[in-house]
């Protein structure tokens, strides 16, 4: 019965083309572990240099972006002797490695609050239907700009993803409940 | 002043700053868990360098092989402060190495040197 259970588990995934899963909590530790592995099957499977390097690069911001922007999270309570940043947090999300024909696929999923789904579904849809240099000269414009509000990076990761992609991305928003949906983004290598 | 060597890891490159021969180098990937902890002490030395380098002559290589979009905006402060330095008279020469079979971070070198103005930007390629 175990072994059934996930056993179909696996060959869901299978299906799809699915090498690598991972559903969880996301922290760096991870992100530095599954990228080895990562690495190391591209290596065995003979990638080459630009594939090996596009396909890691869109992973790294897949992975951060759970980390940083998930609304799904676990909290420690804050100690009352602590300031807040030693306040323990982490994220949820969702993130697969996988193969359609000769293309590598990296797909993530995480909740995010409803309110940010416009914001996020204009941002990559016009990130998506640029050409490559539009899309190199609105990097450029955003490695200068100050990152916008809740950022906590240089705000070029939807746009390195896209850099590094061979198609245009896909992304998608589904409702949870009042407050949340789940995000979607594939991006094909 | 002191040098500044700082040993590569798997996520942050190696930064070799020998001051005294004004030879600056930045190797490896670069996709630290905490950006700003890991180069703030790269732009301080920088910083106290450049300051009195006066009209000094300095030669900074790149050879990164892969960085994250939050390592770009450190790379470009770097190239920033360099490009500061030689518009107040040092000869700054700037030195992007890039993997010959990765022709992403051959565009992104592109777009650094088209962004200094006084400092002088050579683009190399390694040997694979």
């Amino acid at each position: 019965m175990l072994a059934g259970q996930l056993m179909d588990m696996r060959a869901m995934l299978h299906k799809h083309g699915v090498i690598f899963a991972y559903s969880g909590y996301v922290t760096e530790p991870v992100l530095s572990g599954v990228g080895e592995a990562l690495k190391q099957k591209l290596t065995i499977d003979d990638a080459d240099t630009k594939t090996l390097r596009s396909v890691f690069a869109v992973f790294v911001e897949q992975m951060q972006n759970i980390i940083r922007y998930s609304a799904e999270k676990a909290q420690s309570s804050p100690p009352s002797d602590q300031p807040s940043s030693a306040l323990m947090e982490i994220r949820y999300g969702i993130l697969t490695i996988g193969k359609e024909g000769d293309d590598y696929v990296v797909c993530a999923g995480n909740l995010v609050v409803r309110t940010d789904v416009d914001r996020l579904n204009s941002k990559l849809s016009k990130i998506r239907d640029l050409s490559r240099d539009e899309l190199k000269a609105l990097y450029k414009e955003q490695l200068r700009a100050e990152p916008e509000q809740g950022s906590k990076g240089a705000g070029l990761g939807f746009m390195e993803i896209a850099r590094r992609a061979s198609k245009p991305l896909e992304f998608d928003f589904t409702n949870i409940d009042r407050d949340h949906a789940f995000f979607a983004l594939k991006a094909t290598i | 002043m002191q040098n500044l060597e700082i040993p590569a890891t798997a996520r942050t490159p190696a930064v070799l700053f020998d001051f005294g021969q004004h030879q600056l180098k930045i190797k490896g990937e670069s996709y630290p868990e905490d950006v700003t902890e890991f180069y703030g002490p790269v732009f301080s030395a920088l910083d106290t360098y450049l300051a009195n380098l006066g009209e000094g002559q300095c030669r900074f290589d790149f050879e990164l092989i892969y960085l994250n979009s939050s390592s770009a905006k450190a790379i470009m402060m770097l190239m920033d402060k360099l490009d500061l330095a030689a518009s107040k008279g040092a000869t700054v020469d700037v030195y992007w190495h890039y993997d010959k079979e990765d022709d992403t971070m051959q565009e992104l070198g592109e777009e650094f040197g088209e962004d200094l103005e006084n400092a002088k930007f050579h683009l190399e390629k390694m040997a694979g």
